[in-house]
């Protein structure tokens, strides 16, 4: 379709897509998901998780050097977390505004270490809003306690 | 030992051909795009997917842990092959080649180390993903060699790799535990862990 690394790139955000909403699903932290139902959740994770594998296998001819065109092993790592990276990102924005409405007060107002499980309640953008803000308030104290003699 | 290793090779190669769709599947299995981008996934879903916070975060080290294990043995197999080349099947003997024809050294494996590694890393932290990863390693390994591109040993001296790797991440996995939980609750403050 487009370069190796443009195809393999695509191949992998469409691919961990699938993987996020699978696992968001079996963790339970429904403000992270695109559909509430566990069962649509999770056949829609596994059919991106596939989608992305057969667009890159069956568009083009994929077994070719790294000197032909292919990627080297660093060059994939890297494309990998780029992919990944910026699939968390949409997967997080995009549910965000599927979700704006779950914005409840959460635990992390009294947990700040809440992670994940804050998702289970409040959308992405606004736990990690109120994370931020804390951690404004307080990373010298926080950070005090690790690095201090 | 070399002997029985060639015999080895020619006896799973000798395959090719017998059967259209075995060498199909063979030559996506052998790909450099397939297992390791399926382990990475799963890694993926492992970081994501446990509900207990506890557990979570032992998930999210192993996770870790087996990055680092696929790392050092990258670096370990880089560093061995300074000092050994070996010529691929296909350089040596008349084989059945379903694959391109790589330029680096057939020993060790550099594609099963990493698979390996990861697989080896994984089992630490849940164990049925590591055994579902070490499956799909050994399938991987075993495809490339009916592919053509590696005899088993090197498909084994990859994987000896990745255990002596592991063991390395372990130990540095252990004295850095400090900075690991620092790092994943730094992460948890951001809802990302």
């Amino acid at each position: 379709m487009f370069t190796f690394a443009t195809d393999y790139f695509i191949g992998v955000f469409i691919s961990t897509l699938g993987a996020l909403q699978f696992a968001f699903s079996v963790g339970g932290f429904r403000a992270a998901l695109f559909f509430k139902g566990a069962l649509a959740a999770r056949t829609l994770g596994l059919a991106l998780a596939v989608a992305g594998f057969a667009l890159f296998f069956e568009t083009e001819f994929r077994n070719i050097n790294d000197y032909e065109g292919g990627l080297d092993s660093p060059a994939q790592a890297l494309f990998f977390f780029y992919g990944a990276l910026a699939a968390l990102g949409f997967t997080l924005a995009l549910a965000s505004l599927i979700n704006r409405r779950m914005n409840a007060p959460e635990d992390g107002d009294d947990d700040p270490e809440a992670g994940l499980d804050a998702l289970r309640e409040t959308n992405y953008a606004a736990s990690a809003a109120r994370g931020a803000a804390h951690w404004r308030r307080h990373w010298r104290t926080w950070t005090k306690r690790y690095f201090s003699p | 030992m070399a002997n029985l290793d060639e015999a080895l090779f020619l006896a799973i190669n000798g395959f090719v051909g017998t059967l259209p769709a075995l060498d199909r599947a063979a030559s996506l299995v052998a790909s450099d795009y397939l297992v390791p981008k399926a382990l990475a996934l799963a890694l993926v879903a492992m970081w994501f997917m446990e509900p207990d916070r506890d557990a979570r975060m032992r998930h999210q080290i192993g996770v870790i842990t087996a990055l680092a294990a696929m790392s050092l043995s990258g670096l370990a197999v880089f560093i061995i092959n300074i000092f050994y080349f070996r010529p691929r099947p296909f350089a040596d003997m008349d084989a059945n080649l379903l694959f391109y024809r790589p330029t680096d050294s057939s020993f060790p494996s550099n594609a099963a180390a990493a698979a390996f590694g990861l697989a080896f890393g994984a089992c630490g932290a849940r164990r049925n993903f590591g055994i579902a990863f070490i499956i799909a390693a050994a399938l991987y390994g075993l495809a490339r060699v009916y592919a053509g591109v590696h005899y088993p040993m090197d498909i084994a001296g990859g994987a000896i790799i990745a255990a002596a790797a592991t063991w390395t991440a372990f130990r540095m996995r252990d004295a850095l535990m400090p900075v690991l939980t620092l790092a994943i609750r730094l992460a948890r403050v951001f809802r990302l862990a």
